[in-house]
C-alpha cells in the first residue's frame, strides 16, 4: 500500500513490551513509528515535530494521557489521534473524543486491528475526497463502497468491501481467524466464541474476486487463518 | 406452618384461657361445696351444743313425742350406738316436690332420764345446688371477661408494640445489596427493637461494603488484566509474522491464539458485568425492539448459517421500552448467539414479540435445561463448550437493571427465552 508510504508514528504507551509489539509490527515499509513512554517525551515531540497519527495511552506513570490531547489542541494541532486505554468507559470515551481524538480501542486488542484503524484515520486526514486504495489490479473506493478489478466493477457486500481493506492493509501479515471475526463483528466481538463464519466470508471474497480475474492473493495459513500475500 | 406473631401468641392467651377454666371450674367447684358442706356440719354441731345445752338438761321422756312432732328438721330417736357424733350425707323423699332431695345429716347419742336416745339433724342441701350454680356461673363470666380484656388488651398493645418490627421488617424486605438506597430505621422507645435496627444496620453497613469492594475487586482484577492481556495479545500477533512455521507448529500457535482470545473475551464480559452492577444512572430513551433486531439480523443469519440454523421472526411493527441502547442491544445479541451456540445442525430460532415481551425460542438439547443455576455466572449446561457461562448472566443483569423479568420454559422440544417488558 504505497499510499502510505513513510507515514510518522508517535506511540505513547507506558508498556514497554506491548509498545514493541506495536512498533515492530507497524514498521515496515509503510509507516515510522516513534515510541514514548511519558506525557511529558510526548508533549516535547509534538512540539517539535509533525506525526500523521498518534496513538496514546490515557494511564502513563506520569499523568493523565488526556494532557496530550490538551496539548495538541493548544499548538492548534490537527494529528489524528487514537486512544488505546484498558479503561472502557462512556464518559472515558466522550471525554477523549470531545478532546479531540479521532478513534478510541480498549486493550486488548488485534494489532491487525490497530494498523486498519491507523490507515483509516490517515486516509480520512490526509487524502480529502480522494478515497482510492489501489492494490495492483485491485482499486477499492473507500466512500462509495465500490471495487474495480481491471477497471471492471465487481458487485460485493459492504462487508466484503470492509474484509478486503482490512486484508490489504494487513499486507503480508498472518491474520488469525478470531482477528478477522473481531473486524467483521465490530461491538458483537466481546459476545462471539465461534468463528468458523470468517471462513465463509473468505470463500466469497475470494471467488468474487476470482471471477472478476483478478490474482489469488488471499493464502490459507494452516490451522491459524489467513493472509493477503503479494508474491 | 408460618402464622404471623400475632396469631401465635393470641392463641398462646386462648389456649391459656381454656385451659385454666377447664382445671379451675371443677377445682372451684369442690372446694366451694366442701366450703359449704364444712359450714352446714359447724351449723349441724352448734345446733346439736345449743339442744344439749339449752333444751336436753330440762326434756322428760315423755316430752319426746311432741318435740319431734315440732320439729321438723330435729328428732329424738331411738338409741342407735354411736359413740361419737357422726355426719353424713342422705336423702330424704320430699311430700310436697315429690322428690328425693339431699340432706346433710347429724346423729349424736344422748342421755334422757338415765336412756340413751339418739338425736338426729338435718340440713338440705337443695339450697347449695342453688347456690353452687350461681356461684359457678359467676365464676366463669368474670373468669371469661377477664380472660377477654387480656386479649384484646394484649392484641392492641401487640399491634402497637411490634409496629417499630413490622417498619423494620418492610425496610429490609426493600433492601437490595446492589442498589445503593440504605434503609432507614425510625428510632423507638423499646430497646429490643432499637438494639435490633443497631445490629442490622450494622450488619447491612458491613456486607454493602464487602459486597462493593468485592465488586470492586472483580472490576479492578479484570481492569489490571486488560493490559496484560493485550500484551499477550500483540506478542502472539507479532510473533506469528515472524517467519514461517511448520503445520504443528500453526497448529499450536492457532490454539495459543484461541486461548488468549477467549480470555479476553471472557475479562471484557466480566467488566461488562461489573459496569452494569454499577449502572444506576444510565441514560434511558424510548427504543423500538423490533428495530434493533432488524439492524442486526443479517449478522445473526451469518452466525446461524454454519449450522443451518433457520431463524423465523414473527415481529410485531413496534414493542417500545425504555432503556439503555447499548444493554438492549448487547441483550438481544446475546440471545440471538446463545440460541444459534445451543442449536443443533438444521435447527430452528423463532423470535417473537407482543405482549410487552420478546421470546427466544429454539431447537436444541432434547431435554429442559435444569432452571436453578440457569442464569447464574459460569454456569454451563455443557462444560466442555467454549463459551464462558456469561452470556445468560448478562442476559439476566440487563433484565434486573431495567425491572425486566426473564423466564425460560421448555416445550414441544424447544427452548424459550422470554423477556418480559
Amino acid at each position: 500500500m504505497l499510499i502510505f508510504a513513510f507515514m510518522k508514528l508517535l506511540l505513547i504507551e507506558d508498556e514497554k513490551d506491548l509498545a514493541h509489539s506495536i512498533q515492530s509490527y507497524l514498521t515496515g515499509k509503510d509507516f515510522v513509528c516513534e515510541w514514548v513512554s511519558t506525557t511529558q517525551a510526548a508533549i516535547d515531540k509534538i512540539s517539535n515535530y509533525e506525526y500523521d497519527c498518534i496513538l496514546l495511552d490515557l494511564m502513563l506513570p506520569d499523568g493523565d494521557g488526556f494532557s496530550v490531547l490538551q496539548e495538541l489542541k493548544k499548538q492548534n494541532k490537527t494529528e489524528g489521534v487514537i486512544i488505546l486505554s484498558a479503561k472502557e468507559n462512556l464518559e472515558t470515551r466522550i471525554e477523549g473524543f470531545q478532546l479531540g481524538a479521532d478513534d478510541f480501542m480498549t486493550k486488548p486488542f488485534h494489532l491487525s486491528e490497530l494498523l486498519v484503524r491507523i490507515q483509516a484515520l490517515i486516509r480520512r486526514k490526509n487524502f480529502n475526497g480522494n478515497n482510492l486504495v489501489v492494490f495492483n489490479e485491485i482499486e477499492i473506493d473507500t466512500l462509495a463502497k465500490a471495487i474495480k478489478v481491471k477497471n471492471e466493477q465487481v458487485a460485493v457486500t459492504k462487508k466484503e468491501i470492509d474484509l478486503l481493506l482490512y486484508l490489504i492493509g494487513n499486507l503480508n501479515k498472518v491474520l488469525p481467524k478470531s482477528a478477522i471475526a473481531e473486524h467483521l463483528s465490530g461491538d458483537m466481538a466481546d459476545m462471539l466464541d465461534n468463528h468458523d463464519f470468517v471462513y465463509a466470508h473468505i470463500k466469497n471474497l475470494k471467488n468474487k474476486l476470482k471471477e472478476a480475474g483478478c490474482d489469488d492473493y488471499i493464502k490459507t495459513v494452516y490451522g491459524l487463518g489467513y493472509k493477503w500475500q503479494n508474491d | 406452618m408460618t402464622k404471623n406473631l400475632l396469631y401465635k401468641t393470641s392463641r398462646a392467651y386462648v389456649l391459656f384461657s381454656v385451659l385454666l377454666l377447664v382445671v379451675s371450674a371443677p377445682l372451684f367447684y369442690y372446694s366451694t361445696k366442701k366450703l359449704y358442706i364444712d359450714e352446714t356440719d359447724d351449723t349441724l354441731l352448734l345446733h346439736k351444743n345449743e339442744f344439749v345445752k339449752f333444751t336436753l338438761p330440762t326434756l322428760k321422756v315423755s316430752e319426746i313425742a311432741p318435740w319431734n312432732a315440732y320439729n321438723r328438721n330435729s328428732k329424738i330417736q331411738v338409741f342407735k350406738n354411736i359413740k361419737t357424733d357422726t355426719l353424713f350425707y342422705t336423702s330424704y323423699h320430699d311430700v310436697l316436690d315429690n322428690e328425693i332431695e339431699p340432706y346433710r345429716e347429724l346423729n349424736a347419742t344422748i342421755t334422757i332420764e338415765g336412756k340413751p336416745y339418739s338425736y338426729m339433724e338435718r340440713i338440705s342441701l337443695v339450697e347449695t345446688e342453688d347456690l353452687m350454680q350461681n356461684i359457678a356461673i359467676l365464676f366463669l363470666s368474670i373468669i371469661s371477661l377477664l380472660l377477654l380484656g387480656l386479649f384484646v388488651i394484649t392484641k392492641r398493645l401487640s399491634v402497637q408494640l411490634w409496629k417499630p418490627f413490622y417498619k423494620t421488617l418492610a425496610q429490609i424486605e426493600q433492601f437490595e445489596i446492589d442498589k445503593s438506597n440504605l434503609p432507614q430505621f425510625p428510632a423507638t422507645t423499646i430497646a429490643e427493637f432499637n438494639r435490633l435496627n443497631a445490629s442490622i444496620e450494622k450488619l447491612i453497613v458491613k456486607n454493602t461494603s464487602i459486597y462493593r469492594s468485592q465488586r470492586e475487586f472483580i472490576e479492578n482484577a479484570a481492569h489490571e488484566l486488560q493490559t496484560p492481556l493485550a500484551v499477550f495479545q500483540a506478542k502472539i500477533d507479532s510473533f506469528v509474522q515472524t517467519g514461517s512455521f511448520t503445520e504443528k507448529q500453526y497448529q499450536e500457535l492457532s490454539s495459543i491464539n484461541e486461548t488468549i482470545v477467549r480470555m479476553t473475551r471472557l475479562n471484557k464480559n466480566l467488566l461488562l458485568l461489573s459496569k452494569l452492577e454499577n449502572d444506576n444512572y444510565s441514560q434511558k430513551q424510548t427504543i423500538n425492539i423490533p428495530e434493533i433486531i432488524q439492524k442486526n439480523i443479517d449478522f445473526f443469519r451469518e452466525q446461524a448459517f454454519a449450522k443451518k440454523v433457520t431463524i423465523q421472526l414473527q415481529l410485531t411493527e413496534n414493542l417500545l421500552v425504555q432503556s439503555n441502547p447499548v444493554h438492549a442491544e448487547i441483550m438481544i445479541s446475546n440471545m440471538f448467539l446463545n440460541a444459534i451456540k445451543h442449536n443443533i445442525n438444521e435447527g430452528v430460532i423463532q423470535v417473537k414479540t407482543g405482549h410487552n415481551a420478546l421470546i427466544f425460542s429454539n431447537s436444541g438439547q432434547s431435554k429442559a435445561l435444569i432452571t436453578d443455576k440457569l442464569f447464574n455466572r459460569f454456569s454451563k449446561s455443557n462444560p466442555s463448550d467454549h463459551g464462558n457461562g456469561l452470556g445468560l448472566a448478562i442476559i439476566q443483569k440487563i433484565a434486573t437493571v431495567n425491572n425486566w423479568t426473564v423466564s425460560y420454559t421448555f416445550k414441544e422440544q424447544l427452548h424459550s427465552f422470554k423477556v418480559q417488558f
